[in-house]
């Protein structure tokens, strides 16, 4: 115990006096026990808004998109923004993954399985957009470069929206692959803890027969630290091509090469802000409170506030540089999201991004949960505005005044986005029951160097051998 | 034997998905969106018109563009005015265009009245039918060429569907000049 220096400045990460069988039985609780009425309400909402927003996809695939309030100016407006954020959203759960993973950030274990969770269904929300906001659906498979019996026809390699397939298709099969590998343990564990035939059988199937010998966790190691090398810029390239979407068109507003890493920022801001509305309520829910402490919630908090910063030091840098461009479409297209028919959406989105992470430089908001969770929330609305004001504001002003014309939502543009949040959350809620929330096998790692009753014990020795 | 399996597997499958297509008609289409035109397309049919034809006769008496009414009409006397006062509008018969009148003589000609314009075309020579006369046999101008082309003659049908007015004047040409070599 004495030879392991930890530094005491460090807070424990579980608290309690935790055993290796306490967090089993901590984690297994909710896979084990049946749902209450509470769980079953939600997932109903869920389910219903989710069946809402299939309706709204169904009516717009079989009545055309003219059901949506886009006009000839604006081609785009919530189906990209929805795409966009919930891309965006996703890409904190494999920052947390993967880069805090390669910083050897302890504190990423008791999150990272929700978190992957989050990237993975909203990543499917997100790949639902670009199908769904297409004229002609159905012919979506020609954006995949297969021979075919058009002289072999094969798509153009110069569009960001075909970077955007391969970027998704990647970003979702590598998240997916890697959520899967952290979990195989941890299945065996539900498996060798199964009491039933049937869920003996299902997470027999869902571990792969893990059986946990030494040279299976050394290479799962390796595995996960590869991984996590390859989903680093995975995460960072995905976004950026997400951005190009953007940057790579003459309109003004969107044509700047500060969008790929303030896209990332923004990205990291909205998912980190998601991370923490969804680990909030599930602490309390499954009664997780001493894995996922307040220490966490404060850490992300403070990435929160670093990267509003980033997005706060990025809208300065647009306006200077439109004002400094001396190009008039640009200085105009920041002017008309200040002062133009949108200006409550951009300074909505002013005021949720730059000013609300602001806040968490006091610790009594960023260690309180409630304010956490305020600013969460309020920390996604802005995001959403962020694209929004991008990507509308951007479009309904550019060159030729005769096309300026407003964007009008229709209630099927809402119903869409209601129901891939409902769908978010009927997989959230399905998974938060059925899976283990908590990556087990890796607090078991960080127990004994971070939990508080060894924690406790190690101050206490090192009091008896200094005197 | 695993492997064996998903190799007959595969083949059934793909059995299964070909063999729907039944050659006496149109295969399956995968979302025809502009397969079907929703112009008239020219030859087409269409419940629109009263005889179901997308192609219906102009009003008569009009005259389109770049085109002259016939000068003689189908009538013997027409054809007889026609021998004696038509003249060809083209100028000068060149050897390019003898090609070209050669080729159209015989596409639309030699059949019946063979490449020599000796009355032996394929037709006469299998016995379809009998009675095509040779140009050797005939006192010919060129303006009753025209008019026999234009209008048809006993057994000969019209060629006007054929064949435009400067084309019939070629080949009005060109058996003139098979005449003389005859």
């Amino acid at each position: 115990m004495s030879s392991h220096y930890e530094a005491p400045i460090r807070k424990p990460l579980v608290i309690g006096d935790k055993s290796y069988h306490d967090i089993t039985v901590d984690v297994a609780r909710p896979v084990e026990t049946r749902a209450n009425k509470q769980w079953w309400t939600v997932f109903t909402i869920a389910l219903i808004a989710f069946l809402w927003g299939a309706g709204c996809m169904v009516y717009t695939i079989g009545t055309g998109i003219g059901t949506w309030g886009l006009n000839k100016t604006v081609g785009w407006a919530w189906d990209i923004t929805n795409f966009v954020w919930w891309v965006g959203i996703g890409h904190a759960g494999t920052l947390i993954s993967a880069v805090l993973l390669l910083f050897r950030q302890k504190w990423r274990m008791a999150i990272n399985r929700s978190a992957e969770a989050m990237t993975i269904f909203s990543v499917v929300q997100a790949g639902l957009f670009p199908i769904i906001h297409m004229g002609r659906p159905w012919l979506a498979y020609w954006v995949l470069p297969m021979p075919n019996q058009f002289g072999s026809l094969w798509v153009n390699f110069n569009s960001p929206l075909l970077w955007d397939v391969f970027a998704i298709s990647t970003y979702l099969s590598v998240s997916l692959v890697f959520w899967w590998t952290g979990l195989l343990p941890d299945f065996a564990m539900l498996r060798d803890r199964a009491v039933t035939p049937f869920s003996k059988r299902i997470y027999s199937t869902l571990s792969f027969g893990w059986s946990g010998r030494a040279k299976d966790w050394q290479r799962f190691e390796e595995v996960s630290l590869v991984l996590a090398g390859l989903a680093t810029p995975l995460v960072l390239s995905v976004h950026t091509i997400v951005s190009f979407d953007f940057a790579t068109s003459v309109i003004p507003g969107w044509h700047t090469t500060i969008l790929p890493p303030y896209f990332v920022a923004g990205a990291i801001f909205s998912g980190f802000a998601m991370v923490n509305t969804l680990l909030i309520i599930m602490r309390k829910v499954v009664s997780l409170e001493d894995y996922i402490t307040i220490q966490h919630i404060e850490l992300m908090n403070i990435i929160v506030m670093i990267t509003g910063s980033v997005v706060g030091i990025a809208y300065i840098t647009e306006l200077w540089v439109a004002w400094y461009s001396g190009v008039e479409y640009e200085q105009y297209a920041f002017l008309n999201r200040a002062t133009g028919p949108y200006w409550w959406s951009y300074w909505l989105m002013m005021t949720c991004n730059v000013i609300s992470p602001q806040v968490m430089w006091f610790k009594k908001i960023r260690t309180s949960i409630l304010g956490s969770f305020i600013i969460s929330i309020i920390v996604n609305i802005g995001m959403w505005f962020e694209r929004f004001v991008i990507i509308v504001t951007s479009l309904h002003r550019d060159y030729l005044p005769s096309s300026w014309t407003m964007f009008q939502p229709t209630f099927v543009d809402a119903g869409i986005y209601i129901g891939t949040i409902g769908f978010f959350f009927v997989l959230f809620l399905l998974y938060s029951r059925t899976f283990p929330v908590i990556a087990q096998a890796e607090v078991k790692t960080i127990l004994k160097s971070s939990g508080e009753n060894y924690k406790k014990k190690r101050e206490n020795e090192n009091h008896s051998h200094n005197h | 034997m695993k492997s064996l399996y998903k190799i007959v597997a595969l083949a059934a499958v793909s059995t299964l998905a070909t063999s729907c297509f039944n050659k006496e008609k149109p295969n399956y289409q995968l979302f025809p969106n502009m397969y079907e035109s929703v112009a008239y397309e020219t030859y087409s049919e269409s419940s629109a018109f009263k005889n179901g034809k997308e192609g219906q006769v102009p009003a008569q008496g009009s005259v389109p563009r770049g085109f002259t009414p016939e000068e003689y009409p189908n009538t013997p006397a027409g054809l007889a005015a026609a021998r004696l006062n038509s003249k060809s509008p083209l100028d000068s018969i060149t050897s390019g265009d003898l090609d070209k009148a050669k080729q159209l003589y015989t596409i639309y000609c030699a059949i019946c009245h063979g490449d020599a314009g000796d009355g032996k075309g394929n037709l006469v020579k299998r016995e379809k039918f009998l009675g095509v006369p040779s140009y050797a046999e005939r006192e010919l101008t060129e303006g009753g060429i025209y008019h026999v082309v234009t209008y048809g003659l006993n057994a000969m049908g019209s060629h006007k569907n054929q064949l435009t007015q400067t084309e019939r004047w070629m080949v009005a040409a060109y058996v003139l000049k098979l005449k003389s070599e005859l």
